[in-house]
């Protein structure tokens, strides 16, 4: 008799809507108060956090957007000056909101962000840097360039460890200083740094919980709670968050009760790639009624502070160190550290088979999708899938491809276990 | 001129041909170059011959297990001729990893299915203010060097990169001359056959391109045209890392278009802006060259001068009465750029056109339409 898979829904991640509500709107109501307003790509935001400005982050805004279902009108409004759809969807959703303000075109009043006064440029992305370049040429807004080069061999670290702590100090400090007209702020930084580590040591221990058998908990529960270790970093108020989080997994586990009802999931998934932030929904329903679960991936894992990398009381140097010291993340966004990391992330979760979401207009990790499939099929005996979508452009999301990838992914690893 | 012509159509049009008889031919290391900025000069220096990467002109077919086809034309035909054998005759590669988000990705897929003896990675920062960024540069540059050093087995000395800086000059300063020509007299040679001379400057060794070069000029200069004032002028504008497909230029002379002059990779930009002051350092020279903001690029990340305002100076320069935008499909740096520029030519009331070019053409009918309709408007043909 077929199983009837369904989601244990989790308690404690329905108070994270309205804290992130709460972050956008004091950045909503920033310039009306007096405040400063940054906008930031890669993970720059920290050292305007220090300095007291709102800031808001491209990738975190944007899937904020897609969220609450305001994606669609945003990318309609940039095709209207001349988007491409080639182009970052990221990119766009931003060029569309600031036109949309400009022209006052009719949008979601929770996706109007202030003009900001400074563009905090963090290359981490090499594409995401083009958005601060085309504000400037389109508003004149300053620009605060930090370059952040992904690490491709492991004997450069050490340079472009140095290379970035020196950007940090002779750049983004004195710009910092200059925009804010102010000192910097070495004791704020340090304690958004030791806020982020009490929250990230806390879930750690949340993650412990999805590589339990069966899951007590799924990739896409985490996806909603990663704000208070990314963009809301610094902020107390994800200390609780994950308190209650991390309180209601250990209750489960107790109790014996899974992700996925009624007694735990059938396939085990790593998920390479972005989160399809506009379609968390839909995508739960594909993976759902088969009994699979994604439990870890590459972009959830790396993109955010690990608590060993971070010590409040070297701050500039730990806010480098997060992604180039020897624990830093860095390398595994390069194509050839992160098959070594995926290979041990499907060991820790006891992955049966990898789906690799490749964001039509994001190429980050696109091209070398296959080649890790087939890297990690040989050493691990797992099949994967590409799957082709985007975060958040609804006209890059074919259902039926989808489907049938997902199908031939399941059925393939019945087939392994035979 | 036909003979010289003839020549560089010979070697561009099978460049695989040709690179692997060159192999033959000199005994010397090829090292495949990813466009746009690997220094060349220094693998030149090494005693190796450097080689730009070029789009390939087959369909793409085992690049798609690597690939997926929303990928740029060189990113898909370079993977796809590396698996299928077809470079076999680069014994190295070098990538500069930080350009686009695509480049990033070769060394692994390279390295697991067709890794040549000598493969290299370059960082080559955007052009940010500050000394870290030089400094950052200049340390890529001299790791360059010594991992050249090592594989060639020769040790790079100073005179050895200024001898070759002397020589890479020299062939910037003849394609700039041919360039000058085509200005004066537009009518003297068609757009496909400047970009093959462009391009064929990236296949050649740059001693043998400049004696070709030396006398393709003094043939152009002797040749007399009669003037076609009623072609409508225009500037090309983009094309960045790869040629485009040349029946898409003949199609614009078939309607009326001349091309005094081009804003391309495989074109001005190739060879735009000599090495400078390069007789104390020659290191850091080839750092000031890539240091340039113009042309400007938008890999680079330059903001506080605007592509657009380049292009229209070019415009005017050349008597141009409009711009054709070229935009490789699926080349981010450009298409993020493209709003702006659209809207500063806009402003200024320069005619503009945009058309994407794919590794596979779609439709040449709709471009000849959208051409057509653009030489009518523009110029009244």
């Amino acid at each position: 008799m077929d199983v009837k898979y369904k989601i244990n829904r989790l308690e404690s991640t329905n108070s994270i809507r309205p804290l992130v509500d709460k972050h956008w709107e004091g950045l909503r109501t920033a310039k009306a108060k007096g405040e400063l307003v940054g906008w930031a790509s890669g993970p720059s935001f920290i050292f305007p956090y220090a300095m007291g400005m709102k800031c808001h982050f491209m990738a975190g805004y944007a899937s904020y957007c897609g969220g609450i279902g305001a994606a669609d009108e945003l990318l309609k409004a940039a095709e209207s000056i001349g988007e491409l759809a080639d182009t970052c969807s990221y990119h766009r959703l931003h060029t569309g909101m600031v036109e949309a303000i400009l022209k006052n075109i009719p949008i979601n009043e929770q996706a109007k962000l202030p003009m900001p006064d400074l563009m905090v440029c963090g290359r981490y992305c090499t594409e995401q840097a083009h958005y601060s370049e085309a504000f400037y040429r389109k508003l004149g807004i300053r620009i605060l360039p930090l370059e952040l080069p992904f690490i491709f061999r492991e004997e450069d670290r050490p340079r472009i460890r140095k290379f970035v702590l020196r950007q940090v100090k002779e750049v983004v400090i004195p710009t910092l200083e200059d925009v804010c007209g102010k000192p910097f702020d070495y004791a704020r930084l340090s304690e958004i740094l030791s806020v982020l580590k009490q929250t990230a040591i806390i879930r750690n221990k949340c993650w412990e919980f999805l590589a339990t058998k069966p899951a007590t908990w799924t990739l896409w529960d985490y996806a909603v709670s990663m704000a208070p270790v990314i963009y809301m970093m610094g902020d107390p108020k994800g200390i609780p968050y994950y308190e209650n989080l991390l309180k209601e997994l250990q209750e489960r586990h107790k109790n014996g009760i899974p992700a996925m009802a009624p007694a735990g999931e059938k396939y085990r998934i790593y998920w390479d790639g972005w989160i399809p932030w506009a379609f968390l929904g839909k995508f739960m329903r594909k993976f759902t009624p088969s009994g699979a679960v994604c439990l870890t991936g590459r972009y959830p894992w790396e993109m955010f502070a690990h608590p060993e990398s971070i010590d409040p009381e070297n701050p500039i140097e730990s806010a480098v160190d997060w992604l180039y010291g020897n624990h830093g993340i860095a390398t595994h966004l390069a194509p050839k550290g992160a098959i070594g990391k995926i290979g041990e992330l499907i060991e820790e979760y006891s992955i049966d088979g990898m789906v690799m979401f490749s964001s039509k207009s994001c190429r980050m990790w696109n091209l070398s999708n296959l080649d890790v499939i087939d890297a990690l099929e040989k050493k691990y005996g797992i099949p994967g899938v590409v799957i082709e979508a985007d975060m958040i452009d609804p006209e890059m999301v074919s259902d039926s491809q989808i489907n049938t990838r997902l199908d031939a992914l399941f059925e393939n690893i019945d087939g392994r276990r035979k | 001129m036909e003979k010289v012509l003839e020549k560089i159509d010979e070697i561009t049009s099978d460049p695989y041909r040709y690179v692997a008889h060159l192999k033959k031919r000199t005994g010397k290391k090829i090292i495949g170059c990813f466009p746009m900025y690997v220094p060349e000069e220094l693998v030149h220096a090494a005693g190796m011959l450097p080689v730009v990467i070029w789009r390939g002109n087959a369909l793409v077919t085992w690049g798609h297990s690597h690939v997926p086809p929303y990928n740029c034309g060189v990113t898909r035909t370079f993977i796809d001729d590396a698996v299928k054998g077809r470079l076999q005759f680069m014994d190295g590669m070098v990538f500069h990893v930080r350009q686009c988000l695509q480049a990033g990705e070769f060394p692994l897929i390279i390295e697991r299915n067709v890794k040549p003896a000598y493969m290299e990675i370059l960082y080559l920062p955007p052009l940010y203010e500050g000394e870290a960024i030089k400094s950052f540069l200049m340390d890529d540059l001299i790791l360059f060097k010594e991992s050249l050093e090592n594989f060639s087995g020769k040790k790079i000395t100073d005179d050895d990169i200024i001898k070759s800086i002397g020589i890479y000059n020299e062939n910037r300063s003849l394609l700039k001359r041919i360039y000058e020509i085509r200005r004066e007299k537009p009518e003297i040679i068609k757009a496909k056959d400047i970009m093959k001379i462009v391009w064929s400057s990236m296949l050649m060794p740059k001693e043998d391109n400049n004696e070709l070069l030396k006398g393709l000029i003094s043939k152009m200069e002797k040749q007399e045209i009669k003037p076609e004032p009623d072609r409508l002028r225009v500037i090309l504008v983009g094309g960045l890392c790869q040629t485009i497909n040349f029946d898409i230029l003949d199609i614009m002379e078939e309607l009326g278009l001349i091309i005094p002059d081009d804003d391309l990779y495989v074109g001005s930009r190739y060879f735009a802006n000599k090495i400078t002051d390069f007789e104390k350092n020659p290191i850091k020279a080839i750092a000031n060259r890539y240091l340039k903001k113009t042309p400007l690029c938008p890999t680079k990340s330059v903001w506080d001068i605007h592509w657009a305002d380049e292009a229209i100076k070019k415009m005017k320069l050349n008597k141009a009465k409009g711009i054709i935008n070229v935009i490789v499909k699926f080349c981010p740096p450009h298409t993020t750029y493209y709003p702006d520029f659209k809207s500063v030519l806009a402003e200024n009331n320069i005619p503009e056109l945009a058309i994407q070019v794919e590794h596979e053409i779609v439709s040449f009918e709709s471009l000849k339409t959208r051409l057509q309709s653009f030489a009518e408007i523009v110029g009244g043909i």
